[in-house]
């Protein structure tokens, strides 16, 4: 599903003069189905404002704009929202806190009763048990315990489970790996990948690290009160360097290397990946030994 | 969702919003009574109640139509008690008979007199509010409530508790939000059904809230302890209220209502007795 | 001097297995030391037990002289160590800011005048003076942990302890409160205890502790702990990314020498070559 959105506008509390805020001011963007889609932007851009409109839990209003999500028109009111959201699924930051069943399988199963009622309950069941392994959980082994007995990574994992549970074709996540500890966010990150490539066509995640934004999108844009300043591959974003710390932001590592060697005369050609900039950087190494 | 202004706060640099905030709460309750004085059916007494309503606004710097707004709220409360006057008020003379209905004038009296006392009672409280914030408030309740301390009752960390709540309102209302965001994007459905179904519904937000709230709790404990509480005792207060020129007066004010009220009720006696 | 040391400390909450076991430390007046492990090692446990939260089941903390198991140096122990803990909407007790900075000040009864000096001298170390009057709830992620470090500056700390308190903030947040703390360090003397799992964050400390499963397992300055990347991996823990690819760059020959841990010196050293 290709998503697409026009001109979107969005204020919040626009009656209440001195406390409305303009959170989005024509966002116009495009992010094709296989696209693993990185969304930048300091707190209070209206990254998380946009993010929310994709699934329709923030609903359009007149003349505010189009977004159009492969058939579902979000802006036509005949738009079901219960289809739509079955499609697209939403994890929010620190999704662990929204666990609430007694047991990890009621929770997964959650998503399966409101969006499939009529569906069977051996369905049902195999459902939420491919839903657990697919985050790399043990169904067998963790299903009847209580969501809120597990440690903090498996949480998170279950709460993602109870997302994907749907077979959702696009995965929003909105910092999906905050608070987790390095080996945490490394095995998450992977997770993301082996979904990406399994279950879900499209993944779109809200970070504020562009390490991991250089190093896993495949492409990203920027939001910057309330509008896209731009959109493209990694490579192109981060080789903007004055008008990406102009935003308030930084550069990931390896841009940063690649810019201070550039100053130097000596200019590396790579896409901001670790292993890119390392096989760059070796390229041009042995290129300055031959000359 | 993160600028809700819980009670109606109105903050301004006024002459009420300057005046003591326990000072404020005795005089609402002594217009409270004032209110409660007004007898029989002349409605002087209201009018001396509503023009001490209209200069406190004006004091406050108040808009007017903040004040009025407090009225929308039990507009449905008001016409009730209307209603049950008008239609079962079986005393004096009748107006209009119906079938089983009977208007009589002393229930269109009666109807009358009982919405000009809830409208007032309510003007002059969510002035209060309005001109009081929730802080001021919680201190001045907690001052007031001072001699409560010798029947030891725990009247400072009673205090502590309405503060603590009061601050933790608009946390708790945003992570409201957000749970209910989270749970809609799993298809949680809040908007139809009967009302069981709906009540039901609300189960996937309130325990992930009522957990979460232990947890707050957990660490603001933490928090306090390694900030060295340890309860009311030895404890100094930063804040200190101090009474001025200005509570001087709306005491006086107060005072002249009532001492009005009170002879406006002579003065209708005496001009009945005139008549 | 050591202001605060820890000998032979073992905890558990459930009097079965022990959170920390055998821990001895000693952190010395005006360091800025880093303790580093993964979710669970037990390093917030850690942070609890320097200001009297919990005290140990064996062993013993001193701060300044006073011992934790000693009840009656409960607050002496307080008033020497602050924490700053992790998310910043759980720590403040009131709706202004000025009243809950009064917090600390109240309960140890100091007198009105004092609070309202150490009000302003904690707002201004932590650049607030002019949110005085506001309320917290309305403040930036990086804004409210700045609140808590006034907080608990306003009592004159010798030490304190982030407990994970950059966890939860953005970039910008964070960098806000690690130049505030690292002001504090420098320009008044206070000892830094900054628990973490951000390797960023731990290149400029004076030590590093890295806990593994409740036990001490590797102690020394950034460069000695980011030698060993091999056992930090097994423990879960990774190298600062600059490091990890100098590493990368060296394993391919490219001569480059120890101990880089920051972008800023990876460069440096690139354009030399």
């Amino acid at each position: 599903m290709q998503i697409v959105t026009k001109d979107l506008v969005y204020t919040y509390s626009p009656k209440a003069k001195d406390l409305s805020v303009k959170a989005l001011k024509g966002v116009s963007v495009t992010i094709n189905e296989g696209e693993f889609f990185g969304i930048v932007g300091h707190t209070g851009s209206g990254k998380t404002t946009f993010v929310q409109h994709l699934n329709g839990l923030i609903k359009l209003e007149k003349n505010s704009g189009s977004v159009v999500i492969g058939d579902f028109d979000l802006g036509n009111k005949k738009c079901d929202f219960k289809a739509l959201r079955a499609k697209v699924g939403m994890v929010f930051q620190y999704p662990e806190y929204q666990l609430f069943a007694e047991t990890v399988k009621d929770d997964v199963a959650f998503g399966i009763k409101n969006f499939f009622p009529k569906i069977s309950e051996q369905e049902g069941e195999d459902m939420v048990r491919s839903a657990i392994e697919m985050v790399g959980l043990n169904y067998d082994k963790i299903k009847d315990k209580s969501p809120f007995e597990l440690s903090g990574g498996q949480k998170r994992r279950v709460a993602i489970a109870g997302v994907i549970v749907t077979r959702p074709e696009v995965l929003v996540l909105d910092e999906p790996v905050a608070g987790l500890d390095p080996k945490g966010k490394k095995e998450f990150l992977d997770l993301l990948h082996y979904l990406h490539g399994n279950i879900v066509k499209t993944v779109i995640i809200v970070s504020h690290d562009m390490n991991i934004v250089s190093e896993h999108c495949t492409k990203a844009c920027i939001f910057s009160g309330g509008e896209i300043e731009f959109v493209g591959t990694p490579k192109e974003i981060f080789s903007r360097y004055e008008k990406v710390e102009e935003l308030g932001l930084e550069l990931p590592v390896t841009a940063y290397l690649t810019r201070a060697l550039a100053s130097k005369g000596v200019i590396i050609d790579n896409d901001f990946t670790v292993d890119g900039f390392v096989s760059a950087f070796l390229e041009s190494n042995k290129k300055g030994e031959r000359l | 969702m993160k600028d809700v202004t819980f009670g109606q706060y109105y903050p301004a640099n006024s002459f009420v919003h300057k005046m003591d905030a326990r000072v404020k709460i005795l005089i609402v309750i002594a217009y409270i009574v004032a209110v409660f004085l007004v007898k029989s059916f002349h409605f002087l007494g209201f009018c001396a109640c509503l023009a001490f309503v209209i200069i406190a606004t004006i004091l406050a710097k108040v808009p007017f139509s903040k004040v009025l707004r407090s009225i929308k709220g039990i507009l449905f409360f008001i016409i009730l008690s209307a209603i049950l006057q008008i239609f079962f008020n079986k005393t004096g003379n009748v107006l209009v008979e119906w079938s089983f209905i009977y208007i009589t004038d002393m229930g269109l009296l009666n109807a009358g007199f009982i919405v000009a006392r809830i409208t007032l009672i309510v003007l002059g409280a969510s002035l209060l509010t309005l001109t009081t914030s929730p802080v001021e408030l919680a201190d001045g309740i907690e001052s007031l409530m001072f001699p409560l301390k010798f029947i030891k009752f725990p009247v400072h960390e009673f205090a502590l508790i309405m503060s603590i709540a009061l601050r933790f309102i608009p946390t708790l209302l945003e992570e409201t939000d957000r749970i209910i965001k989270a749970q809609k994007a799993r298809g949680a459905d809040f908007e139809s059904g009967n009302l069981f179904k709906r009540a039901k519904a609300l189960i996937p937000v309130l325990i992930p809230l009522l957990i979460g709230s232990f947890r707050r709790a957990d660490e603001l404990a933490d928090a306090m302890d390694a900030r060295c509480y340890a309860g009311s005792k030895n404890r100094t207060r930063y804040k200190k209220m101090k009474i001025s020129y200005r509570d001087v007066l709306g005491v006086i004010l107060i005072a002249g209502l009532i001492t009005g009220v009170v002879f406006l009720n002579q003065f209708y006696i005496v001009l009945a007795v005139a008549l | 001097m050591a202001i605060i040391s820890l000998e032979n400390v073992t905890f558990s909450y459930d009097k079965r297995h022990n959170v920390l076991k055998d821990i001895s430390l000693s952190i010395e007046k005006g360091e800025y030391v880093c303790v580093i492990g993964h979710n669970g090692s037990g390093k917030s446990t850690l942070a609890k037990l320097f200001n009297a939260l919990i005290v140990p089941d064996s062993g013993s903390v001193t701060v300044d002289g006073f011992s934790s198991a000693d009840k009656k140096s409960l607050f002496e122990i307080r008033k020497r160590v602050g924490v700053v803990f992790q998310n910043p909407d759980n720590q403040q007790v009131a709706s202004i800011v000025e009243d809950d900075v009064a917090f600390g000040p109240e309960n140890v009864g100091l007198p009105r005048e004092e609070i309202g000096k150490r009000i302003d001298f904690a707002l201004s170390a932590v650049g607030m003076e002019s949110f005085k009057k506001s309320s917290p709830a309305r403040l930036s992620g990086g804004q409210k942990q700045r609140i808590a470090i006034a907080g608990v500056l306003a009592l004159k700390p010798d030490v304190i302890v982030l407990d994970e308190s950059t966890a939860m903030l953005d970039p910008k947040g964070r960098k806000e409160v690690l130049s505030v703390v690292d002001k504090l360090n420098k320009e008044q003397a206070v000892t830094v205890i900054n628990i973490t799992h951000y390797m960023e964050e731990v290149v400029e400390a004076d030590k590093v502790i890295v806990i593994n499963d409740g036990a001490i397992v590797m102690q020394g300055t950034p460069q000695e702990i980011f030698a060993q990347k091999e056992k930090l991996k097994t423990i879960g823990l990774e190298i600062p990314l600059a490091t990890r690819i100098a590493d990368k760059l060296r394993e391919n020959g490219v001569k480059l020498p120890d101990g880089i841990l920051t972008e800023e010196r990876l460069a440096e050293e690139l354009c030399k070559l």
